[in-house]
């Protein structure tokens, strides 16, 4: 059950990459460049204008929702997997939702407009801020943010200069996992990934992201003390060209990227990947279908994501859509989209209220040690993010443009 | 007189349908012999089965004295005219021309002397270099010709060549086939519907009808004598007398044939000479063909015959008035034949 | 009434220019806007640059992008590879295709045609994410169905990467070079093959001087399907092609972060295959297609 709703939200998600593939080519005129340096010159003020004063009011009546798949159900997945229709009763606003398959597609259907609320990873919401397309979060507004995990508010990935940008949602590491049928001793380093003389050479997978250059900097942050790297994400020339030279050298190991996890978990299952970057969900997931499969956090760190739920900066539907952020990071909801995505919630006291009891206990939802050596993905920006001003660091296109070069 | 091709008791099906029922067939080397019968009398898949592009059920098929009932196409000393000509239509003229000889690998100088010779045969030395879709239905017709004579088969095959032609380019290359076939000495086997261009073209000619050769003989054989009320109908005009009709004009039972053409018009009561009888009648229907004037005449004993008569003496006219006039039928009493 | 009807059927009948034009403006405005639009568009953004601040296009005109792409090796061998990819895939298309579609228009029972068809086209009714996860489970190292039929052979499946890309679009295009190369085979005249066995030639030499040479168009038709459809593949080689990618992928990474780069590698397949149909036209195939 568990692997019939991943692969549909994996056919959901690949199904919309092709279409945005199929519309990319020509939609390249709508971003402005004027609004772009306006932007770049605002990053020291506050982006976005003022949060919004409140008080919430009568709904709008609609609220148009941009989100991973999986996070919005509304039961037509599942007839039992519903809380878009308690929410509609509620509040009457009616949800208008559309889904993303990538932190790059989400940016870019933000641009477009239109939108009130957007689930954002780390490695979104700054292009969101600096971007001008998102606005400040009043908190004092969304009463559930009062029981969020105090390690998840006001994070670099979601907040600027103290001032709060969403309200965040769930989080996961990503893993070190391994086929116990090819990997007889239990794992604890990314050693056996990045090492050229690896074992398991042929067999190795690797996340097909730019941002998986932040993991090769978090081996490096352990391995290579000397290159200085205090953030994955705020990497200089040295540091990054340290971490592709590590990466093109790991691609001789690699056996194939995943970016999908219907496909990693196949491949760990099979044992033809033996050994790479997971997610907790996937393990779970290849362990339910029977695969010899183990996974756990390597010594030296890991990345990792953190979702934040952000009000776009035109919302139309404002008080609809503070409505949404509260309701959606409220402890009953947030176990269960957290219990049905696979991840751990936000919402302290959601741990009270899951189905199964363990469940924040697997996810080590509260485990504020666990968390401590995980870096959330993050948008590198030319201003390094670990606060260094005599350098500049490598911005996320160029991290793209990189990867691109190569995967190529 | 040689064989050039011996066909032994030939049957071929397709599905439930028998389309050559039992054909014994000599075709003597250097003839013009054309299979004449209507569609779906076998005759075209006898041909086809003489090329080879089609297998009897039973019989067997002898060139020049070889058995070559199961060899290929490709093997048999054979060519073919197509009723579409088939000519193919990514090369030139010449290409064309030039294939079978390319097949062969006879060398390219000798090759092309031949080609060009066998164009010049057929008049067409200008237009080596065009593609077949430029050249009109004639020229092709003449290019599938050289295509297949340019082999020197033992027996050119033509199906229904002339089909698809108007009728002055078919009269005309009716005459220039039959030259062709005289120069080059190639016996010929020509499958026709057209009773015409059979009686004009041929040395012999075999009659289909339902899988079967129902008659083989001269042009003048079949048109003088047809063997049966068949050959009779199928081949000139269907000028029958039957049964009682038959013994009230003639005084004989059976059925009888006159060829129209023998049927003398005369003034009512004209006396019959010595041999030849008089039978009196009505013309029903006067038909003005140009050369000729054919006549329907409802006879006083009872029965219906034709009678056609060159426009040489009276004016046309004048015919065309006849109707409803009371005649005598004259004509010599050789000519009626019993086609029993 | 009738009067009136009668006049305005008298309009369209005395201006036939002016029906036509209302038949084709939808449809052409169509043509015009959208596709030939979105290629200028394209063509346009490939001279754009990207702000690396935000990651918006700043629109001058410039060309870094095409530069980048022809002195960075990595991606001047993806190039390489994805145009080696789709000429594979379109070779063996038209070996697999060719004796196939022969087979159905020529050889079997005329009655089994339509019945054959069919079971070409089933392929392309099954979901094309289906398919490819189809292919990634056969073409799994050591485990999967290739491998198990190759190891009585003491040899290893293909697994994942070129090989496995290559095997997997041939499958995925099969059908639309057999469908224009049956409907090629079953227009051509049986009196050819006739013809040229006549005039001598084996089965052998007629279908290499009669057969292919009638049928090159509909080969052609085939070969710029199969050749293009591979050319801008991205999928196939992300769930089978290992780390091995293709110059769809280079587009479906960088179009977000930097479109005109994305829009510039994009151009590419457009021109390959422009050029492809030019080199077509030169031999005069595209004439009867």
């Amino acid at each position: 059950m568990h692997a019939k709703r991943l692969l549909k939200v994996a056919a959901v998600s690949a199904s919309a990459m092709l279409l945005v593939a199929a519309c990319g080519g020509s939609s390249g005129s709508s971003s402005s460049g004027s609004s772009a340096a306006a932007s770049g010159g605002a990053a020291a003020e506050t982006p976005g204008g003022s949060a919004f004063a409140g008080p919430v009011g009568m709904g709008e009546g609609q609220v148009n929702i941009l989100a991973w798949p999986g996070y919005v159900e509304d039961g037509s997945t599942d007839p039992a997997v519903d809380w878009v229709t308690p929410f509609e009763k509620e509040t009457g606003c009616q949800v208008n939702l559309k889904t993303f398959g990538t932190s790059d597609e989400a940016v870019k259907l933000m641009q477009g407009g239109g939108w009130d609320v957007v689930s954002a990873s780390g490695d979104a919401t700054l292009r969101l801020i600096y971007g001008d397309l998102v606005q400040p979060v009043n908190t004092d507004l969304v009463p559930s943010y009062a029981d969020i995990f105090p390690d998840l508010k006001m994070q670099k990935f979601n907040s600027v200069d103290g001032v709060a940008y969403g309200i965040p949602h769930g989080r996961g590491a990503n893993l070190i996992m391994w086929n116990t049928d090819k990997v007889t001793t239990p794992l604890d380093s990314w050693a056996v990934t990045f090492d050229p003389k690896s074992p398991y050479k042929g067999a190795v997978t690797a996340y097909d992201s730019p941002i998986f250059i932040a993991d090769a900097a978090v081996y490096l942050m352990a391995t290579q003390p000397e290159l200085g790297i205090k953030d994955p994400y705020a990497l200089d020339k040295t540091q990054f060209d340290a971490a592709i030279a590590l990466l093109t050298q790991q691609k001789e190991l690699i056996g194939e990227y995943w970016s999908d996890y219907t496909k990693a978990t196949q491949a760990f299952e099979s044992g033809s990947t033996a050994v790479g970057t997971s997610w907790q969900v996937i393990a779970n997931l290849a362990e339910a279908d029977g695969g010899h499969v183990a996974a756990a956090k390597a010594k030296e760190g890991a990345t990792g994501w953190s979702d934040t739920w952000m009000i776009a900066k035109d919302s139309a539907n404002i008080n609809c859509a503070y409505k949404w952020v509260d309701y959606i990071a409220s402890p009953s909801v947030n176990a269960q989209v957290a219990e049905w995505f696979g991840e751990a919630p936000s919402n302290a006291k959601a741990c009270d209220l899951t189905t199964d009891k363990n469940f924040c206990t697997s996810y080590h939802a509260g485990d504020t040690e666990y968390w401590k050596d995980v870096y959330y993905w993050n948008t590198p920006t030319t201003a390094c993010l670990d606060g260094r001003t005599d350098v500049q660091c490598i911005p996320y296109s160029e991290w793209g443009t990189a990867w691109t070069a190569l995967r190529s | 007189m040689n064989t050039a091709i011996r066909v032994r008791d030939l049957r071929r099906t397709f599905g439930t349908v028998v389309a050559v029922d039992g054909v014994d067939l000599d075709v003597i080397d250097g003839e013009f012999l054309t299979l004449l019968g209507p569609s779906g009398s076998g005759k075209t898949t006898v041909l086809r089965m003489i090329a080879g592009f089609e297998r009897p059920d039973a019989g067997t098929i002898e060139l020049d004295g070889v058995d070559v009932t199961s060899a290929p196409p490709y093997a048999r000393d054979v060519n073919t005219v197509f009723q579409d000509y088939a000519l193919f239509p990514h090369m030139s003229v010449l290409e064309n021309i030039e294939y079978g000889l390319r097949v062969k690998k006879v060398p390219k100088a000798e090759r092309r002397a031949r080609a060009m010779e066998a164009l010049e045969g057929v008049r067409l030395a200008d237009l080596g270099d065009r593609a077949p879709s430029q050249l009109s239905g004639g020229q092709r017709q003449r290019v599938a010709l050289a295509r297949a004579l340019v082999n020197r088969p033992k027996v050119l095959l033509l199906d229904e060549p002339l089909g698809a032609l108007d009728l002055k380019l078919r009269e005309q290359m009716q005459v220039e086939l039959k030259a062709i076939q005289r120069d080059v000495g190639i016996t010929f086997v020509f499958v026709t519907h057209d009773q015409d261009e059979a009686l004009t073209m041929s040395d012999r000619i075999a009659v289909f009808n339902e899988g079967r050769i129902v008659q083989l003989g001269t042009p003048a054989e079949i048109y003088e004598f047809p063997a049966s009320e068949f050959v009779a109908g199928f081949v000139g005009t269907s000028n029958l007398l039957r049964d009682e009709t038959a013994r009230a004009v003639l005084g004989n039972a059976g059925t009888w044939s006159i060829r129209p053409e023998k049927i003398r018009i005369s003034a009512a009561g004209t006396p019959a000479s010595s041999g030849e009888r008089a039978v009196a009648g009505t013309v029903r229907e006067v038909i003005y063909v140009g050369m000729s004037t054919r006549m329907v005449i409802d006879l006083a004993p009872g029965g219906t015959l034709v009678a056609v008569e060159q426009n040489s003496g009276r004016h046309a006219d004048e015919r065309l008035s006849m109707r409803g006039e009371h005649v005598t039928l004259l004509w010599n009493t050789e000519h009626e034949y019993s086609v029993n | 009434m009738t009067t009136t009807t009668a006049t305005h059927r008298g309009f369209w009948y005395r201006h036939p220019g002016l029906r036509q034009g209302g038949l084709l403006t939808a449809p052409m405005a169509w043509l015009v806007v959208v596709y030939l639009g979105s290629l200028a568009a394209l063509f346009l953004t490939a001279f754009y640059q990207v702000d690396d601040f935000t990651g918006q296009v700043v629109r001058s005109f410039s060309l870094k992008n095409f530069q980048n792409l022809f002195t960075t090796s990595a991606y001047y061998q993806s190039v390489f590879r994805t145009i080696s990819i789709a000429v594979l895939v379109t070779v063996l298309c038209l070996v697999i295709a060719v004796p196939l579609a022969f087979f159905m228009a020529r050889v079997a029972p005329r009655s089994w045609r339509p019945v054959m068809v069919a079971l070409v086209l089933t392929p392309l009714w099954a979901s094309y994410l289906v398919k490819v996860y189809a292919w990634r489970s056969m073409l799994q190292p050591d485990t999967g169905v290739i491998a198990w039929f190759l190891k009585p052979l003491g040899l290893g499946g293909p697994g994942y990467g070129y090989l496995g890309i290559v095997i997997t679009l041939t499958y995925l295009w099969l059908p639309y070079m057999i469908l224009p190369v049956y409907a090629g085979l079953t227009r051509l005249p049986d009196s050819m093959l006739d013809a040229s066995a006549d005039l001598g030639a084996h089965s052998g030499r007629t279908f290499r001087s009669i057969v292919i040479p009638l049928i090159f168009p509909s080969v052609v038709a085939g070969s710029i399907f199969t050749f293009s459809l591979s050319l801008g593949d991205y999928i196939t080689a992300q769930i089978v092609g290992g780390k091995v990618t293709m110059l769809g992928n280079v587009v479906q990474q960088t179009y977000v972060t930097n479109l005109p780069f994305a829009a510039a590698v994009a151009t590419l397949p457009v021109i390959i295959i422009l050029l492809y149909l030019l080199a077509v036209r030169k031999t005069g195939a595209l004439e009867n297609v």
